[in-house]
């Protein structure tokens, strides 16, 4: 028997002084929180949070790589607490880590990695207005509650309940901001097109969580209104040398601001119609990569290209479809590239109650 | 799962952490991980055939003792 099949570890009371500060000094000793304040997880804390689901607190949910942590219904509402979630929260955290654990987001290498991968949520569906999170302005920045208190608890899971320690078997050379939160729900009212989870077949009254394994964020100002002009300089800003979606071939995203989605939709483009000619637009010259990451290149998707040479235009993903699209944020010229750590595939979860 | 062979892990220095604290939440705390110099990047092949060279008989060694996971 391995750690993949152990009973889930019962949960632990530990009695402590009832003091902010001091339980907080505890957390950092023992390394249980993510340098932030937590909220102590006590007792009656963790049965309020415990209201928000109809499943048992002792279901397994899902085994957290890199350690395979039982995560059950009750650690992750004692993360959801830490991170200063509430009951309504809850859904969505179990649905998200159901999420992370299924085999294509690949969570053992986005955890152990030197690269700064982690894992970005995004809300589709009524339950983002339920929860009031943020699809428009700022979305992936700070002042929305719930927007920062989802992310920081899934990776508050991701630590604790994966044991993903900084230094020890989570390796990244410097990490990112996102490790800390990340997490937006599509706007999907300012959206010229259907949102992504109706796209992977859910319903539009349904609400589902999607997991990407972002390597970070690329800003992408564009003032330009015509349309074919404004996919080519999207899709030459997605091609960069040092990409590791380039090297295995990943599965990033484009986050497009409404007014950019607008101009696309003015011009008669669907959202297939744009992913197609941002791949095909994004193809990159093998030879642009490094001597030695153009070898990897060749070794790594070999199975998908055949025989590459320098001159050999390789696409960002192995095909279209791999490429996400989803229109988020407020009024401006932004978009966003989400680079990923290659190796990885979104998921897309239903959350229920 | 055993699979009844002899196995053993390779990682290098910046790895070992990881390495040896994964072995332990796979159930394997006895797993042997053999440890070579990081980093592994910056060297040629005709260097890394030449650590291959240097290491290969303690790797034999290693799960060759009592503590490899053998049948």
């Amino acid at each position: 028997m391995n750690a993949r099949q152990t009973p889930a570890a019962p949960p632990v009371l530990i009695e402590v002084d009832d003091d902010i500060e001091a339980i907080n000094r505890l957390y950092r000793e023992r390394r249980w929180g993510d340098g932030l304040p937590v909220i102590p997880p006590t007792r009656e804390r963790v049965e309020r949070m415990l209201s928000g689901t109809q499943r048992a607190p002792d279901e397994v949910i899902a085994r957290i790589a890199p350690g395979f942590g039982a995560a059950t219904v009750h650690l992750i509402a004692v993360n959801a607490v830490l991170a200063g979630c509430e009951a309504q929260h809850l859904p969505v955290l179990i649905a998200a880590t159901a999420a992370i654990a299924e085999q294509p987001l690949n969570l053992q290498g986005i955890q152990a990695t030197t690269n700064p991968a982690t894992a970005l949520l995004i809300i589709n569906g009524p339950i983002a207005a339920t929860l009031e999170l943020n699809s428009g302005l700022n979305c992936l920045g700070q002042g929305n509650w719930g927007n920062a208190v989802l992310g920081r608890a899934l990776h508050l899971i991701m630590q604790n309940i994966g044991r993903a320690l900084p230094g020890e078997m989570d390796r990244a050379t410097q990490g990112q901001p996102g490790k800390f939160t990340f997490c937006c729900a599509e706007n999907e009212a300012a959206s010229p097109w259907p949102p992504l989870h109706v796209d992977k077949g859910f319903r539009p009254d349904q609400s589902t969580v999607t997991v990407v394994g972002a390597s970070g964020t690329l800003n992408m100002l564009c003032h330009e209104k015509d349309a074919n002009d404004l996919l080519r300089v999207m899709a030459d800003s997605i091609a960069y040398p040092t990409s590791n979606d380039y090297w295995c071939g990943g599965a990033p995203w484009v986050m497009l601001g409404p007014e950019h989605a607008e101009i696309f939709a003015q011009a008669g483009m669907d959202k297939e119609h744009v992913r197609l000619q941002l791949w095909e637009q994004s193809k990159m010259k093998a030879s642009r990569r490094s001597i030695k990451d153009y070898a990897r290149t060749r070794d790594a998707r070999a199975a998908e290209l055949g025989d590459i040479g320098p001159d050999t235009l390789l696409p960002v993903s192995p095909t279209p479809a791999d490429l996400g699209i989803l229109v988020a944020g407020g009024p401006g010229t932004h978009s966003v590239y989400i680079p990923t750590f290659g190796n990885t595939r979104s998921v897309t979860r239903l959350i229920e109650p | 799962m055993k699979r009844q062979r002899p196995s053993l892990s390779i990682a290098t220095t910046a790895f070992q952490v990881l390495a040896r604290t994964q072995a332990a939440a796979l159930g394997q705390p006895g797993l042997p991980v053999a440890i070579i110099p990081h980093p592994l990047g910056p060297r040629s092949r005709a260097e890394l055939r030449d650590m291959v060279a240097e290491h290969l008989p303690a790797l034999v060694a290693l799960v060759s003792e009592d503590k490899a996971i053998k049948p």
